[in-house]
């Protein structure tokens, strides 16, 4: 099961490998020296394991704004749900089960006063994707105003997160959708 | 015309089912739901559907086995089947078009090219 924090690791003889994750990237590991690493504002970080298979995996994601015509206080929900399935279908790759899967969720800070709360709307976004899939959230440190560092051993399931300064999460505009895979369609 | 095309959604994921659903519905379509492709096959034992759209990684049997064994009959050997997937490989795409699919779509899908998709192959 997930463990709430990082202590030193005694069963791993090497210093461990930091990866970090960026914005719209999902990874996943089984290695035991491997430390996922990133750091959020308004961004939200789903952590997944799977404890029999001891594999993990984190994803990094802000969802852009909906298209025109739709509530400026939703999300992507296209977007949002490609982004999780990203992650999930690498964990399943990986040899985890969905059934297994526990969850952590970080992030989803309002850093900026000035723009729409979009930390609480993609917390809320990540929160119910969860619970329609069914994947069991054990632990969440999401909302406020406080940027967040988060370091997950994906192979393991510890993971600590802590407060860090504004300045060091990366800038909070949601980014568009990529150009490369918005539904195109190819008939054979 | 669309308000007779009836369309199996085939995905693990509830989240995408949904999705999928409210995209296809709101068009006028017939839309039903099975979870992999046991489940599909499983309903299209006992119901009729005009277009399947299918995930490909699912649990107990995949999209490809699903496409191989709808083609492997006589009842769906012309149905149109189009393949929704994360997976962005030529290879992938490649051994969807051998299984016997009709087209391949990448997430996130856009609902209008998907609509658009379906009446196109829809008879």
């Amino acid at each position: 099961m997930f463990e709430s924090r990082i202590f030193p690791a005694a069963d791993v003889a090497r210093a461990p490998e930091r990866i970090t994750v960026m914005q719209g990237q999902a990874l996943v590991s089984a290695e035991p020296q491997v430390e996922l690493t990133t750091v959020l504002g308004s961004c939200v970080a789903l952590c997944l394991f799977d404890p029999d298979a001891r594999v993990g995996g984190m994803n990094h994601f802000l969802l852009a704004e909906p298209p025109a015509g739709m509530p400026t206080s939703a999300v992507d929900e296209h977007y949002g749900t490609y982004l999780m399935e990203l992650l999930v279908n690498q964990m399943l790759g990986k040899g985890a089960r969905k059934m297994r899967l526990k969850a952590h969720l970080y992030g989803g800070a309002n850093v900026n006063r000035n723009m729409m709360k979009i930390g609480t709307a993609n917390a809320e976004f990540a929160r119910g994707f969860l619970q329609r899939e069914g994947i069991d959230l054990v632990r969440s440190d999401l909302g406020g105003t406080a940027a967040r560092r988060v370091d997950f051993r994906p192979a393991s399931g510890q993971v600590r997160c802590r407060t860090v300064e504004d300045r060091l999460a990366p800038p909070v505009q949601p980014i568009a959708r990529p150009a490369m895979s918005t539904g195109d369609v190819e008939l054979f | 015309m669309s308000n007779n095309t009836r369309i199996l959604t085939v995905d693990d994921s509830p989240s995408m089912r949904a999705l999928l659903n409210h995209a296809l519905t709101s068009q006028g379509f017939d839309v039903s739901q099975a979870e992999d492709g046991i489940a599909a096959l499983d309903w299209l034992a006992l119901n009729e559907v005009d277009v399947v759209i299918t995930d490909i990684n699912m649990p107990r049997l995949d999209g490809f086995g699903l496409i191989e064994r709808l083609r492997e009959g006589s009842r769906h050997r012309d149905r149109p089947i189009l393949v929704l997937t994360t997976e962005s490989s030529e290879e992938k795409k490649a051994r969807a078009r051998e299984a016997g699919a009709t087209g391949w779509i990448v997430k996130p899908f856009d609902p209008q090219k998907l609509v658009a998709a379906v009446r196109r192959v829809a008879h």
